[in-house]
């Protein structure tokens, strides 16, 4: 590997932006949640069909549970409706329902503390894919598949900020007001998650190996 | 340059986040150093497979199902406003229509009700005898002056009782009390026109048990203006073999010579030959024996009669 392409490869981190809404729908998200305060409930719909997908993405990447995610998701968007009156005017839509989403998927974490995150690829509902992945992309399935049970062992708080920044393209402003701390901060836990991925994925390939 | 501090910056300079002049020594420190390189091609990879995770599957439609049902049911709640809710948005609708809604408005309500209750309470209680108002014949004035005549009636009861009191009063008084306060006692019983039985019985007990002398004394004199009454006359009668105090006794002897008690004579000339008695009192009652024993023109029609003694 020369140096200039280890030097200049760079992975855009805004690469993705289909499931970030953007400023347009953002201020739409903002209208829509005011008229459901408002007691306009049925508004609610839309921002479900907008926001329900990137949620569930969150909690299956946190969970490895995708019938749990489902329910987790039910729950975040039934809060909304709870707490509804506690919106607030200056408040950012996709901010507030990652931070009920954190809370929820928080309070699953502790409910079910004894029960390890699921991490054989046999635990996926995706495993069928796996198996019908034409050969010349075997290679890279099963690496995808060492991924997905790195990421499943690391520590809930360095997963959530390698999801967060990596999977869900939330930016480090936006995870730092989340996690309630500082941008360096962010900044230190996201190098400090990427780099015990790492030392997870090469054990479990090595175990995989032997 | 710190490795350390270099790999501090890769996030930054992965998200193409760090500042030109420090992306420019970050390359120049990887060019030279390859444990950084190792750490940076390290970051990369794993960086480029998360990446590479595919997006996750769409949610079940039961998902969807789920939500739209909770949805509806939270629609009907929101919907049907409860009977409670109801009643006090009702309740503080009218309100809210019989109050000023803009706060210049509300202030003045406020300053108009202050001035209402000053000039109320400068009114009403600066004359608690309302006075006729031309305007008087409402059904307020009217229950007014029915509430004002019965406090009249009242308070002439009340004057009454007080007469009655005061003569218990004073002569309850003779019993206790200060000297100074029983004499005053005494002389207020004068200014009574037909005292009562009680009153002269209390007057004859001070002239008879008071220790103060000039109480006694006082009593003698307020008992002048009754002597015509039997009590009075039995009193002093009793008194005076009991009396030390010569004032005392010459005002007694006094007073039933002037009043012509001829049952007295025995005490008169009892006292007369008293040799321990003062010699005012022993002259005064040979005084009043000579007079009693001089029979008076009015005695034959009226005893009781108190003429001058001089007379004959």
């Amino acid at each position: 590997m020369s140096l200039a392409t280890v030097t200049q490869f760079r992975v855009p981190s805004d690469a993705a932006p289909a499931s970030l809404p953007d400023a347009v729908d953002a201020a739409n998200d903002h209208e829509l949640m005011i008229a459901v305060r408002a007691g306009e409930v049925r508004k609610l719909g839309d921002l479900f069909e907008r926001h329900h997908r990137p949620l569930y993405g969150f909690f299956v990447r946190l969970t490895n549970q995708p019938s749990v995610s489902e329910d987790l998701v039910q729950i975040v968007f039934y809060r909304i409706l709870k707490y509804r009156h506690t919106y607030r005017d200056e408040g950012k839509f996709s901010a507030w329902i990652y931070h009920l989403a954190r809370k929820v998927a928080a309070d699953h974490f502790r409910k079910h503390a004894r029960t390890p995150t699921p991490a054989d690829p046999a635990d996926f509902h995706d495993e069928p894919d796996h198996a019908a992945a034409p050969d010349s992309q075997a290679g890279t399935s099963d690496d995808l598949a060492l991924m997905r049970r790195a990421l499943a062992r690391l520590p809930e708080d360095h997963r959530e900020v390698l999801v967060l920044s990596r999977l869900q393209h939330l930016n480090h402003q936006e995870i730092a007001k989340l996690l309630d701390c500082s941008v360096g901060a962010v900044k230190v836990r996201a190098h400090r998650a990427l780099k015990e991925l790492r030392e997870v994925y090469f054990k479990i390939r090595k175990e995989q190996a032997a | 340059m710190n490795c350390q501090r270099v790999q501090d910056n890769f996030i930054d300079y992965q998200d193409g986040t760090l500042p030109p002049d420090e992306s420019a020594t970050l390359r120049a420190h990887l060019a030279s150093c390859p444990t950084c390189q190792r750490e940076w091609s390290a970051l990369q990879e794993m960086t480029r497979k998360l990446d590479a995770l595919p997006a996750v599957e769409e949610p079940s439609p039961r998902l969807r199902e789920q939500f739209y049902a909770m949805l509806e049911t939270h629609q009907q709640e929101a919907d049907s406003v409860s009977p409670f809710a109801l009643a006090r948005s009702r309740l503080d609708r009218f309100f809210a229509a019989l109050l000023p809604s803009t706060p210049p408005l509300q202030f003045a309500g406020a300053v108009a009700v202050l001035a209402l209750g000053l000039f109320a309470g400068a009114r009403f209680l600066q004359t608690p005898v309302p006075t006729p108002v031309p305007t008087a014949t409402t059904a307020a004035s009217k229950a007014d002056a029915e509430r004002l005549a019965k406090l009249e009636q009242e308070l002439a009861d009340q004057k009454t009782l007080m007469n009655d009191m005061g003569s218990l009063v004073a002569a309850s008084l003779l019993q206790q009390k200060s000297t100074s306060e029983r004499l005053q006692t005494v002389l207020a019983t004068m200014d009574l026109k037909s005292p009562d039985r009680r009153v002269l019985t209390d007057l004859v007990g001070a002239l008879a048990l008071d220790p103060s002398v000039n109480v006694r004394l006082s009593a003698v004199e307020a008992l002048a203006q009754h002597a015509d009454e039997e009590v009075v006359r039995q009193g002093l009668l009793a008194s005076l073999p009991r009396e030390s105090s010569p004032l005392v006794q010459v005002a007694m002897i006094e007073l039933l010579t002037s009043v012509r008690e001829t049952a007295a004579a025995p005490l008169f000339e009892q006292l007369s030959r008293d040799e321990a008695a003062d010699k005012t009192v022993r002259d005064s009652a040979r005084r009043g024996l000579a007079v009693l024993r001089t029979p008076s023109p009015t005695d034959t029609l009226n005893n009781n009669n108190p003429s001058n003694p001089n007379v004959s």
